[in-house]
This record gives structure tokens, C-alpha cells and sequence, in this order.
């Protein structure tokens, strides 16, 4: 008769170090992310598009004071929303023409297109201008 | 003779359900992050609730309160960051440019970013904000 040796055990592979190193990648992730709850406000759309659109007749001038309050129709506004729903009207097809002072803040430029986006406004144009 | 009986082994403690606890952790805070870089000055973007999700992808373009640039956490001139858009936007003209300006700074840094990326071809550029906490 002729005996096998018994084989060997399996080195048994310890998963202590596998926690470990997991552990310290979440710590690692967890302390060194800066959590932001970030979204996006479309600010330019294709040249091909911004070429349609409302004509100048159909257009709402709103201008934007370095104060970050607007004025339409040279009367400056407090609650642009309301003003908008009632210059745009309750079906609005009217675009909105937006000269925001270079002083103003970029926080006074986005609370005016959220506004002028809750009147129901279909296009918002922001134009450029030099003046203070 | 007095025979003392053998102690019950204890059970080995199963490290499984703390592996796998970790795992789902890890997991779960690399799913529902996404690397961004930071910007290398203090920036709070401006509040908005009108904002959609931001897409990933893209290059970012954070301007401080006092108009300095950075692209995608570095800092950087006006000429070169054209430079680099313009370099980037050739290689791929679809790319969209996220802007994260600090929503206490004035306008005319904003908007002469936007002429500047405009004319360097930029067809989607995107504003970001961040939503009311309240």
C-alpha cells in the first residue's frame, strides 16, 4: 500500500489588511471632498440658435442697476417677477432683453433670470453694455 | 482522576459584514460624488433654485470675487486660459465651459469671460449654481 503525504493546508490570507486599506480610502474620501450641491443656469446656447428668436417689437428691455435692482421702462422695480408676469403678459411669447450693469453682482444677474424664468419669460438675452 | 472538559471555542469573529459595510461606503461615496477640482481662492457660487443638475465633463472655469481666473483649479492669465480654450475647443468644439464665479463679484468679470470664451468658439457655456439652502 502506498501513502500519500497529506497535503499541505492553504495559507489562509487574512482580510485584516484588506479592511484596513478600505477604510483608509474612506476616510481618505471622506475628509478630503468638499461636498457642494452645484447646478448649472445655461448662459449661452449655439450662434446658430441665438440667431432665432423674438423680434425687437416682442422684446422686454429690463435693465439691471449696480444695485442689482431692475428697471423697466426707466421705473426701477422691486419684485421683477410680478413686473415681468404682468409686462410679458399671461401668454408670454415676448423675449427679454437683460443690460445688467458691469457693477452689478453675478448673484443680482442670476436672482434676475430666475425671476424673469418664474414669469415665464421664453428667452433671456443678456447684452453687454460699458456703462456703470 | 477529575477530567476538566474542554473549554468551547470561540466563535471566530467574522470580519465579512464590516468588509462589506465598508465596501458599500466607499462605493456609495464615489457614486454619489464627483471629482471636481477646487478652486485655488475662496469662491461661493451664486444661489439660484432655477438651476438643473450640472452634467459632467467639461472644463471649469472658477473667477473670483476680484476677477482672478483659475481652469479647473489652477490658476491662470486671461491670454493663457484663451489660449488653452481656444486649444481645447479645437480638439473638441462641442466641449462645454462651466463657469463658477463667485456670486459676490462683479459682473464685468463674468461677462468679459463669456465675450472671451465666445470668441474662441465656446457653443455651451454653463453658469454654476447652487441651490437656496432653505
Amino acid at each position: 500500500m502506498r501513502l500519500r503525504p497529506a497535503k499541505p493546508p492553504g495559507r489562509l490570507i487574512t482580510l485584516v489588511p484588506l479592511v484596513d486599506a478600505m477604510l483608509i480610502l474612506l476616510v481618505f474620501f471622506l475628509v478630503t471632498s468638499t461636498y457642494l450641491d452645484l447646478d448649472r443656469l445655461p448662459l449661452a446656447e449655439t450662434r446658430q440658435q441665438a440667431g432665432a428668436g423674438a423680434g425687437p417689437a416682442d422684446t422686454l428691455l429690463i435693465r439691471l442697476a449696480p444695485d442689482g435692482t431692475a428697471v423697466i421702462s426707466g421705473r426701477p422695480v422691486g419684485d421683477l417677477e410680478t413686473a415681468a408676469r404682468v409686462a410679458l403678459g399671461p401668454d408670454p411669447v415676448a423675449g427679454v432683453l437683460l443690460f445688467p450693469s458691469p457693477a452689478a453682482s453675478v448673484q443680482a444677474l442670476v436672482s434676475a433670470m430666475e425671476a424673469l424664468t418664474r414669469a415665464g419669460a421664453p428667452s433671456i438675452r443678456i447684452v453687454r453694455t460699458d456703462a456703470p | 482522576m477529575k477530567l476538566s472538559r474542554p473549554r468551547p471555542r470561540a466563535m471566530p469573529e467574522t470580519i465579512l459584514p464590516l468588509i462589506d459595510v465598508v465596501f458599500f461606503l466607499l462605493v456609495f461615496s464615489l457614486l454619489v460624488g464627483r471629482m471636481d477640482a477646487t478652486a485655488p481662492f475662496e469662491l461661493t457660487p451664486p444661489v439660484s433654485d432655477a438651476g438643473t443638475d450640472l452634467p459632467g465633463g467639461g472644463v471649469m472655469v472658477m473667477v473670483s470675487s476680484d476677477g482672478a481666473l483659475a481652469l479647473d483649479g489652477t490658476a491662470i492669465s486671461p491670454v493663457a486660459l484663451s489660449l488653452a480654450l481656444e486649444e481645447a475647443l479645437d480638439a473638441s468644439p462641442d466641449l462645454s465651459v462651466r463657469i463658477n464665479a463667485d456670486g459676490e463679484g462683479a459682473l464685468r468679470h463674468l461677462l468679459t469671460l463669456i465675450g472671451r470664451l465666445e470668441e474662441v468658439g465656446a457653443r455651451e457655456i454653463l453658469l454654476v449654481v447652487t441651490p437656496d439652502p432653505r
